[in-house]
């Protein structure tokens, strides 16, 4: 029992990174409808930012985490106005093979503009390792699982209560029909990207505080984007529970069954899910009127 | 007119007569190397400190010229992907033409690239990552530098099971080449000495999560614990261990002894043992090497220096005596023949270097050593 407690406890908590960062790919995807496959350089781009704030400027983790914040919006409107925007009405195939060609830029600039070395980003706090019963976590680790649970909330009320919320709801169900309507497509999708940008950049830097930064930290957009597709690619809010969900399985089948196991036990639930419910557990069904 | 006829015949002869064929890549001033190595992604780290060895070793041997000649180094990155890596090798040597190459990246990319450099004929010392396949069969022009993984992982375990006798052990591998070589010295020794093995797992290349790993390890009730990932690995497992209060004695390989493992990993990285076959930086060999890179290497090179870096220097070293024994008229073979008959090369990073007749590898002796992290080094155990 304790191992199971241990192994859910461990999957949550990297479960919740994936789940930020799964819902990163969603708020794209549900504003512009593209799946934007550098959200993971993106996040690692932040982390490294946040590491040079902390080493050159301040270690204060206030202005450390605002500051990488600041970044990531405007890495996420720069990358939205300068080469997705003016994407707009190409095929989808070409944008989205636009966003792979971003994530191989970024991946580069980490060696151009860092180094190769793993850094530890030490900001003086989320080390501690904190028991809960027989359960060990340290203090990232419970930020994490905090952090995805605030986040969810926080879009389920922007969804719901805010003009903007509604209005992205509004063009990702027909774009034309909500231009009609007076909602700028543009400033929905520059929105989408800033949003979708700090969320990926929260995670890199809690992420960095557990695992350290490496060149190599892009590959958690690998393990995040099959988390969006198990909860609904055009669900924010479920690419959050899958990331969850995906943490936990790979853990479970990591201690249970085998650690050759653990990398495909996500995927291995994706097929079965998706059997039976195509669009993810909590996507919308597409109705097609024939 | 005859003695006209003669004389155009004479000039045409003298000009048409083929001159001594000049060696690729050696010219009256200039001797070209050309290296392959990683230097971007996340091997970087090794790829430029081997580069920043192989370049201090070429700086000193500038310094007074090697038979009035000035070394020159081209170096190509393969981002540690083998078809790059071939890329990189065709480019050195059939566009930069070089005469000699050194490094080649990985294991993996070193055993693909050997058609290349068997049918090339380049005098080749493969100093990055050695394993059996490059010297076995041995060619002709491809000489091994240091120590293969098998071997050094036999003594690394061999000295923890005399160490810690009677206990159970645990192991972790990388899902790979590397992996299987670590496995396979691994199981040799736990047959030769019957050790009980409670724990074997194994992960994929980029993992960082090990929760469920270290958890199992614990459970498996694991004494004596040998972490074969290469760096962040070996950083993610130190650390989960120290998360569940978890303290077996960890045996890390080479390919990770390097100080940012010990920084990364923290407090719970002091009294790691380590297996390697290049002098510990922090040891009395180590220091004056260190010295002795600040006069040709720069500060940024300075700050990523490591193993290596020593590896680097000592095969830089080997050609650079070669090449001063074959004095003016440097050929391919005469400088294949003078690495073959290198013979207790002192460099300061390792022990004495010797290869021989149809002996292509070095076999260098290794050491153990241990972590302390209050100097963030390894220090050798007696």
């Amino acid at each position: 029992m304790r191992l199971f407690a241990d192994l859910v406890a461990s999957g949550i908590a990297i479960g919740a990174i994936y789940g930020l960062i799964a819902m990163g790919f969603a708020v794209i995807y549900k504003a512009t409808g593209l799946a934007n496959f550098a959200q993971g350089e993106m996040s690692m781009i932040v982390a490294y930012v946040a590491w040079t704030i902390s080493t050159t400027l301040t270690g204060n983790v206030f202005v450390v985490v605002a500051g990488s914040i600041v970044f990531a919006v405007l890495l996420g409107l720069a990358v939205e106005r300068f080469i997705m925007r003016p994407m707009l009405g190409e095929p989808i195939f070409s944008t989205v093979l636009v966003t792979i060609g971003v994530a191989v830029v970024l991946r580069s600039l980490i060696t151009l503009v860092w180094d190769a070395y793993p850094h530890a980003l030490n900001l003086g706090v989320g080390r501690d390792v904190v028991k809960m019963a027989s359960v060990s976590l340290r203090g990232a680790q419970i930020a994490s699982i905090l952090t995805l649970l605030a986040v969810m909330g926080a879009f389920y009320l922007f969804f719901r209560f805010s003009k903007i919320g509604v209005a992205m709801r509004a063009v990702a169900a027909d774009d034309r029909t909500a231009l009609l309507m007076g909602v700028s497509a543009a400033r929905i999708h520059a929105i989408a990207w800033g949003c979708s940008s700090a969320i990926a950049g929260i995670a890199g830097v809690l992420f960095a505080l557990v695992y350290d930064l490496s060149p190599a930290m892009f590959q958690l957009g690998l393990k995040s984007f099959p988390a969006s597709i198990l909860g609904g690619l055009d669900s924010v809010i479920g690419s959050g529970f899958g990331g969850i969900l995906i943490g936990v399985a790979e853990n479970l089948a990591g201690g249970y069954v085998g650690s050759g196991l653990k990398d495909v036990a996500g995927f291995l639930m994706i097929i079965v899910i998706l059997m039976v419910q195509p669009f993810g557990l909590f996507g919308e069904r597409e109705i097609v009127r024939v | 007119m005859r003695y006209l006829i003669a004389t155009a015949l004479a000039a045409l002869a003298l000009h048409g007569a083929p001159a001594v064929a000049a060696e690729q890549g050696v010219t009256d001033t200039e001797i070209l190397i050309g290296e392959v190595d990683p230097f971007t992604g996340p091997p970087a780290l090794l790829g430029k400190a081997h580069s920043s060895g192989l370049k201090l070793a070429f700086a000193e041997a500038n310094e007074a010229g090697v038979n009035g000649r000035k070394i020159k180094m081209i170096s190509e990155d393969d981002g540690y992907v083998t078809a790059r890596t071939l890329q990189g090798l065709r480019k050195v040597i059939d566009v930069d033409k070089v005469f000699s190459v050194v490094g080649i990246s990985g294991s993996g990319q070193s055993i693909a690239a050997m058609p290349v450099l068997e049918k090339s004929g380049v005098p080749t010392i493969i100093s990055s990552a050695p394993v059996s396949q490059i010297f076995e069969p041995a060619r002709k022009n491809v000489f091994a530098l240091g120590q293969v993984y098998t071997q050094g992982i036999k003594e690394l375990t061999a000295f923890l099971a005399d160490k810690f006798p009677g206990k159970k052990w645990g192991i972790v591998t990388q899902d790979d080449d590397y992996g299987l070589l670590v496995r396979e010295g691994f199981d040799t020794i736990v047959k030769a000495k019957k050790l009980n093995v409670v724990y074997s797992g194994s992960y994929k290349k980029g993992q960082t999560d090990f929760a469920s790993d270290m958890l199992r390890l614990k459970e498996s009730g694991a004494e004596v614990f040998l972490a074969g990932g290469i760096i962040s690995e070996n950083v993610a497992m130190i650390k989960e261990m120290e998360k569940l209060a978890f303290k077996p004695a960890v045996g890390i390989f080479w390919p990770g002894r390097i100080e940012v493992v010990l920084k990364l990993a923290g407090p719970a990285s002091d009294g790691l043992y380590a297996v390697d076959y290049v002098e510990p930086l922090a040891g009395p060999a180590g220091k004056a090497f260190v010295e002795q890179a600040k006069k040709h290497l720069t500060e940024a090179e300075m700050k990523g220096i490591n193993r290596y870096t020593e590896a680097g220097y000592a095969a830089g070293r080997v050609l650079v005596e070669a090449f001063r024994k074959c004095g003016k008229a440097l050929t391919r073979d005469c400088a294949i023949s003078e690495i073959e008959k290198t013979k207790d090369l002192q460099t300061g990073v390792m022990a004495p270097i010797s290869f021989g007749a149809g002996k292509r590898f070095s076999d260098q002796k290794v050491q153990i050593m241990q972590a302390d992290f209050a100097t963030l080094s390894y220090k050798p155990v007696k």
